[in-house]
């Protein structure tokens, strides 16, 4: 699903990313780690083309990210859903609206878009807060929208950037259980965190990423 | 279609959320238009003066006293099928005497003693519209002067010449000026969208990362551009509908002299200012989007 071939990225004259390989197969979830600075955020970005590599090959989902066209990256982003560390909700739209976007953008019809919408806040358990706008939601139920809005167009690929971050341990294992129940269905997640608890004991591949390249691979 | 009317609804939301910068905008916008429009309204009358002027303009051929009948005859043929020359009139040294006579009147009577008809035999011509520059009668002239039987010509040389150069400033005029405000109204639009664009640039760039194509960002500011040129375009046209309607019915009550004006203002005007405002909106909110980088 996701194939990086002796990557390099590097911004002006400081290597990011240095020869960098790895897979990650179909329905699989994989953790990115490392330290702050590492290139874990570099590394998301290079999948869903926010950054293009300057030596190597970069393929995720049968898209070869050196070579997609401007025109065409917005249909790779429909596949890849995005959660980041600071939700990026739009502060004047319901949750509701915030979640109907990511299908409008796929020019869905509005009973469409309210059935799919009402359906993935049942699942995120915030049918109670579909009117609400985001300035009145704690963080993790910010974050709930956020992963709600990332999964609703089914995406192939989902890609969190710190998702639990900003949030307390009962929340971000909470959190962690939505990507799990996301990734159960086939949908292959890719999550970057520097907090080992995340991990620890998931039995799932944890990719450490430190001196350009990732240094070590285990079983969290 | 689905997409359209999403950005409808967004640029509608838009335009009453930014209601009074939008109104300033509508509000300059209209006023380059309506002077604009007030310009071109102008131009056009003072053309149809020139040329309502000039369609009675008129040049006057004597002939030579030795110019016999076959000569007038021949002058007569060349000039009626000449396809510059819209009238031909011939005045023979008789009509000519009597129309001296007519003009003098009581006075007449001192030509009683002139034994001989000084007066020489006459064409008068005037010329299509469409030929009515100076340097083309000039070249006329000196056409018609070679000709055989032909002894001198008389034309408002002058007064031509300055119809022609006043007609040609108006729309001159018009031109620069025109160019001027559609710059204007361009740079007004295309600031008032680029600070909408700066103020949602957070919504654009989730946007962007949701898989949003181009057309689906930009729609909404276009369509939010349009709407405020074809405002402005209204705006205008009411402004122009209200001035034409005083100086054409409340204007003479205080000068009598502006009701020999006759102004022409075509309707047509009020269906063109709304569509000039919306297409010249359009292409300041164009550069203002500019090209989307995801």
């Amino acid at each position: 699903m996701i194939r990086f071939s002796n990557v390099t990225k590097q911004y002006d004259n400081d290597v990011v990313l240095k020869n960098l390989s790895l897979n990650v197969d179909k329905g699989e979830m994989v953790y990115l780690t490392g330290p702050s600075g590492a290139g874990k955020s570099t590394l998301l970005k290079l999948i869903y083309c926010a950054e293009r590599p300057d030596i190597g090959q970069i393929t995720v989902a049968n898209w070869d990210i050196g070579k997609i066209k401007q025109s065409t990256i917005p249909f790779l982003r429909r596949n890849v859903g995005i959660v980041f560390q600071d939700f990026r909700l739009l502060e004047n739209k319901t949750v509701f609206e915030n979640i109907a976007l990511a299908l409008r953008i796929h020019n869905l019809n509005t009973q469409t878009i309210r059935e799919q919408v009402n359906a993935v806040l049942r699942e995120v358990k915030l049918s109670q807060k579909a009117k609400t706008y985001p300035p009145h939601l704690s963080g993790g139920e910010q974050q709930r929208v956020v992963i709600a809005r990332a999964m609703v167009s089914k995406p192939t690929v989902l890609l969190a950037d710190e998702p639990t971050g900003n949030l307390d341990d009962d929340t971000s294992n909470s959190i962690i259980a939505l990507f799990r129940e996301i990734n159960a269905r086939g949908t292959t997640v890719v999550i970057a965190t520097h907090n080992h608890e995340l991990y620890h004991g998931t039995g799932r591949r944890v990719l450490h990423l430190n001196n350009k390249n990732i240094e070590q691979e285990s079983i969290g | 279609m689905k997409t359209f009317m999403f950005s409808l609804d967004t640029a509608l939301k838009s335009l009453w959320q930014e209601k009074w910068i939008n109104f300033l905008t509508i509000l300059s916008v209209a006023t380059g238009l309506l002077i604009l429009s007030i310009f071109s309204v102008i131009s056009l009358n003072a053309d149809a003066v020139v040329k309502r002027w000039a369609s009675e303009f008129g040049m006057i051929i004597y002939l030579d006293d030795s110019a016999d009948r076959t000569t007038e005859e021949r002058l007569q043929r060349e000039f009626t099928n000449d396809p510059d020359i819209a009238q031909v009139k011939f005045i023979s040294k008789n009509e000519a005497m009597k129309d001296l006579q007519n003009t003098l009147g009581e006075n007449s009577s001192i030509l009683e003693h002139v034994d001989e008809n000084p007066l020489p035999a006459s064409f008068e011509i005037s010329f299509k519209n469409k030929n009515l520059d100076s340097l083309y009668v000039k070249k006329k002239t000196a056409l018609i002067e070679k000709m055989s039987g032909v002894t001198d010509i008389q034309y408002a040389e002058k007064w031509l010449s300055s119809l022609s150069i006043v007609s040609a400033l108006l729309k001159a005029g018009v031109i620069i000026l025109g160019s001027a405000i559609v710059i204007a109204i361009v740079f007004i639009t295309y600031n008032t969208i680029k600070i909408f664009f700066y103020r949602r640039r957070s919504e654009i760039e989730t946007l962007k990362l949701l898989g949003a194509t181009r057309t689906f960002i930009r729609l909404p500011f276009l369509l939010e551009a349009i709407f405020i040129g074809m405002a402005a375009g209204l705006l205008s046209a009411a402004a122009l509908f209200g001035i034409h309607f005083f100086v054409t019915n409340k204007l003479p009550n205080f000068l009598p002299a502006v009701s020999m004006l006759k102004i022409i203002l075509p309707a047509v005007v009020y269906l063109i200012l709304p569509l000039a405002g919306a297409a010249v909106s359009f292409t300041g909110s164009f550069i203002a989007v500019g090209k989307i980088r995801y």
